[in-house]
């Protein structure tokens, strides 16, 4: 896994996805959480599982994010997939340290929405 | 870089938490302006207030609901008629405003029997409304008038109406988010659940956060129709109060302004299960992928492709010709919190046009965290930004053309520089693929309108500065 392939990944998801973004740091963990898992099953030719709605949410966001990425990022496609998924959770670690654990938002882990 | 103190702020240093330049190399995690926090004395705020958050951006726009304002004349008048937000039956909501009038006998006495009045005299008026808001304001607020007891009496004597109230007065918060917060959960807790919608599609959304300014409800309806997806309720652009309260059956919470209404969607995942998926309904290349993920998430990929093909040839060389002439403007955007992460990466990547500065009034660090990951380095990113501020950034950036309400519009154009009204629009909607030709089309029309060179010209001989400026 390449340190500067990650980067270039997490920039674009920086400037592109709402969904990093959301209220509260558990919405955020549960997304990033969700989302790459369906990208990596995407990535690596599984079946994705869409039988609850938050599944299907996953799915939903996962497909577009995998579809820009192999778009922008000739590179993805000559990669191995057990090297996928160590970009996957390099990216996971990156999007989770930016916008949850050393974001500066104070409202992130207010109880009420 | 540091956070940014201006020369016009050198008596009030603590506005430097508030605004911030971009560097290259820098993210959200070394800076992020204190946001959603009291106006700092001495500052010369563009904010609303808590009431005006709930009232004129979210409440007053429903189509069948009379808005009773329990305050003096001027609480209603100020939150009437200023957003352009129609409606498909003859623009109900924007032809009437409604008051308890109060005056000073009513404040000494108490107002709780005006209300009352009020609010027959005001079904009695139009038999055929059936539904109703109440507002508290601050006077109200501060001598403790009951209103919930006066609409359960109302309601108890008349059992074919429905009175929701919303007690936030404008003292409530720092800004108008205040009053977005409490219509949000107030609304949820008290009257989502209280009436089953029929269902007409096996594919059902809520849409949120989208307030049908100059139609921009109207025209993504027309995509969700193709679509054959059943909206149950529109929060609340172009909505009927009963929608609202079906707002538990929908399948999924399609939220546009996460500022004004992510609240409620978040509470309709946490209470009913409904996921809550966030879409840029501005933006050719935003919307196409906001249409993508909707159909994905129903397995009816097929329809959103023929739908943006479809759009795409009608409109994508209209908006070609528009990024031709605006390549390279520079734009200030100074508008309410969301639309400045919605159009920064939008007004870019479809039109070519460069963001410099950014104001806020209400948003929230959340929003910050986004406008900063899109936006550009050298960029200004301000929180409740004041007319001085304004002034020198102006000549900080040099923007062709600023975005922003007809306030600060007003001094804008004594700048002689371009404004597009950024609230309610100048010629909307701005929305979807046909609304950001709109958006494109005032923005060019705005920056090559020879009135401003002509206004400039002092008529007594010679030229003023601004008669320089404009050339």
């Amino acid at each position: 896994m390449s340190e500067q392939q990650v980067k270039e990944l997490f920039d674009y998801c920086q400037v592109r996805y709402l969904w990093q973004f959301f209220s509260r740091s558990w919405d955020r963990e549960e997304n990033i959480e969700g989302i790459l898992n369906a990208a990596n099953d995407m990535f690596r030719g599984r079946v994705i599982k869409k039988s609850t709605p938050m599944e299907r949410l996953f799915y939903a966001d996962a497909k577009e994010m995998v579809k820009d990425f192999r778009e922008n990022f000739p590179w993805i496609e000559q990669t191995e997939p057990a090297k996928i998924s160590e970009l996957l959770d390099g990216l996971k670690a990156m999007l989770r340290e930016y916008t949850i654990t050393k974001s500066l938002n104070h409202e992130l882990n207010h109880s009420l929405y | 870089m540091p956070m940014v103190l201006l020369e016009c702020d050198k008596d009030i240093p603590e506005r430097s938490k508030h605004i911030y330049l971009k560097v290259e190399g820098e993210d959200q995690r070394d800076f992020l302006p204190i946001s959603n926090a009291a106006t700092i004395p001495g500052t010369l705020s563009e904010r609303g207030c808590a009431f005006c958050g709930a009232k004129l951006v979210i409440g007053g726009v429903l189509k069948d609901t009379i808005q009773m304002i329990h305050g003096p004349i001027g609480c209603a008048y100020d939150t009437w008629h200023t957003k352009r937000y129609p409606t498909d039956n003859g623009h109900f909501n924007m032809k009437y405003v409604w008051s308890t009038d109060m005056k000073e006998s009513h404040i000494v006495f108490g107002g709780e029997k005006r209300l009352e009045k009020s609010i027959n005299e005001a079904f009695d008026e139009m038999p055929d409304i059936k539904r109703m808001f109440v507002y508290t304001t601050c006077p109200t607020a501060l001598i403790g008038d009951d209103i919930k007891a006066v609409a359960k009496k109302v309601m108890s004597e008349r059992p074919d109406v429905d009175i929701f109230c919303c007690e936030c007065p404008g003292f409530a918060g720092v800004s108008q988010s205040k009053g977005h917060h409490v219509l949000n959960i107030n609304w949820i807790n008290e009257k989502v659940g209280a009436v089953e919608p029929e269902i007409t599609s096996d594919y059902t959304i809520n849409f949120i956060g989208d307030y049908n300014i100059q139609g921009d409800t109207q025209l993504l309806q027309t995509y969700w129709d193709r679509l054959g997806i059943q909206v149950i309720a529109h929060f609340t652009g172009n909505a009927a109060y009963d929608e609202l309260r079906s707002m538990h059956k929908a399948q999924l919470n399609v939220v546009n302004c996460a500022r004004s209404a992510g609240y409620i969607a978040n509470e309709l995942k946490k209470q009913y299960g409904i996921p809550r998926l966030d879409i840029d309904s501005w933006g050719f290349s935003y919307m196409a992928e906001g249409i993508r993920k909707v159909c994905a998430f129903f397995g009816i990929e097929e329809r959103g492709e023929k739908l943006i093909a479809e759009e795409y040839a009608k409109w994508k060389p209209q908006l070609d010709w528009y990024k031709e002439r605006l390549q390279g403007t520079k734009m200030a955007i100074w508008t309410g919190g969301p639309r400045l992460w919605h159009w920064t990466k939008s007004v870019e990547d479809d039109l070519g046009v460069q963001v410099v500065a950014m104001s806020s009034k209400f948003g929230h660090q959340e929003d910050f965290e986004k406008v900063i990951a899109r936006g550009q380095a050298g960029t200004y990113y301000i929180d409740d930004g004041n007319e001085l501020e304004f002034f020198e950034i102006i000549d900080l950036v040099k923007p062709d053309v600023i975005f922003t309400g007809p306030r600060v519009g007003e001094l804008v154009k004594k700048l002689h520089i371009p404004y597009v009204n950024g609230h309610a629009y100048h010629n909307g909607p701005y929305m979807g693929f046909e609304g950001f030709v709109n958006l494109a089309r005032d923005m060019y029309n705005a920056k090559a309108n020879p009135l401003l060179k002509l206004a400039a010209k002092d008529i007594r001989g010679g030229k003023t500065q601004f008669m320089e400026a404009a050339e």
